[in-house]
């Protein structure tokens, strides 16, 4: 391990050794491709701390605000067994509309790409399977996009004279997204996805975590389903047991999540699953540990 | 209300049944690093049971900040003054 992605860990565990000795073991035994990446990635997220007038030290600050949250919702959930947030507009008015919270917590996801084991593992699985998929797109939407590296994996793999679309509802988070892929290729729309409307069905539509944040993910999801082409394939992501100050839904597991993909007329073509702690499942299970799913789907 | 004669002899019984670690001996600078169970996910799990035992309630700003045993017994005497 060298780099930039060393010193983001020092940095940390000069602020918390318990949380960096977690992160140091969730790396262990990765690859060099993850290295690599990672240090690509937060040597981007420097360039943009940069631009917007602040430093490292800022956005290892806005993690630890976020861990700090994090961590609050999980002993709240661990005793209730029910996420804080319970609406929208909840939501809305402890982050979305709060400018300082909303900022921190955008700071810190954008860290947790790459810290978080399972963040980074479910865009693995992403990179190795959507090239499988990508030769028949004429046609791209991402929704809810955040910094935008999934669209950038997508655009790479992809060769579409095209732009690219993303739509997201959050004013930062489009900001943030142009600063990592930039304006040249992709055209951006902010906007409720609900007050979207395509004239044509997209080839291909990614979706990583958003479900958790609305009230009724069944809604969004038949909602993506008339937004893909007949033949179109969409990548959606979503964590069950993962409390956190905007998350609304919760799905008790992965099957929860395969269930609605199934209601909502969807068949998945292949998908993943990963604790966010590295435990058995047997542990997971009684402590109802955090698990992010990730799907490749199609239409029924 | 625990019986226990000190809030040390209380951490320590909840240490004990939460971390599932018969020999655990806690002392006020004992930290994470000083006992292996002693990870994030079971910090959850101390920070649901000292609540419950207490029948206090931590700020996020306190649960993210104890590093040692004494952070907890500091600030679980405070809240019970």
């Amino acid at each position: 391990m060298d780099k930039i992605l060393e010193t983001i860990i020092q940095k940390i565990e000069e602020r918390n050794p318990r949380h960096a000795k977690k992160l140091r073991g969730n790396m262990e035994g990765l690859e060099d491709t993850f290295y690599y990446q990672a240090n690509e990635f937060f040597d981007k997220y420097l360039d943009f701390v940069d631009r917007e007038g602040k430093d490292l030290d800022y956005g290892i600050d806005s993690y630890m605000k976020m861990i700090r949250d994090y961590m609050y919702e999980q002993v709240t959930f661990a005793k209730t067994g029910s996420y804080s947030c319970t609406s929208f507009e909840d939501a809305n008015e402890r982050v979305y509309n709060n400018p300082e919270v909303m900022d921190y917590y955008m700071h810190g996801l954008m860290l947790s790409q790459f810290l978080w084991r399972h963040h980074y593992e479910v865009f693995e699985f992403f990179n190795a399977s959507f090239p499988n998929y990508a030769s028949r797109i004429n046609s791209y939407l991402e929704i809810g996009g955040g910094h935008g590296i999934f669209l950038s994996e997508a655009m790479k793999a992809t060769n579409m004279n095209k732009e690219y679309h993303l739509v997201d509802i959050s004013p930062s988070s489009i900001e943030i997204a142009k600063g990592f892929v930039g304006e040249e290729k992709v055209k951006y729309f902010l906007t409720d996805i609900f007050d979207f409307h395509p004239k044509q069905g997209y080839d291909f539509i990614t979706m990583g975590e958003v479900l958790e944040h609305v009230e009724q993910p069944l809604r969004l999801l038949k909602k993506l389903h008339a937004m893909l082409s007949e033949r179109g394939r969409a990548f959606i992501t979503a964590p069950a047991n993962a409390p956190a100050i905007d998350h609304i839904y919760l799905f008790r597991n992965a099957d929860d999540i395969r269930q609605m993909l199934d209601t909502a007329g969807f068949k998945v073509l292949e998908d993943i699953s990963i604790y966010a702690e590295r435990v058995s499942r047997k542990k997971a299970e009684k402590y109802k540990v955090a698990e992010m799913y990730g799907a490749f789907i199609e239409k029924k | 209300m625990l019986t226990t004669t000190t809030t040390l002899d209380a951490l320590q019984e909840i240490f004990v049944d939460v971390l599932d670690e018969e020999d655990i001996v806690l002392t006020a600078t004992t930290t994470a690093d000083d006992i292996e169970e002693w990870d994030s996910l079971a910090h959850v799990q101390l920070i649901v049971a000292i609540e419950r035992a207490f029948g206090i309630k931590f700020t996020a700003t306190e649960i993210e900040a104890f590093t040692s045993v004494g952070d907890m017994v500091n600030t679980i005497e405070q809240k019970q003054a």
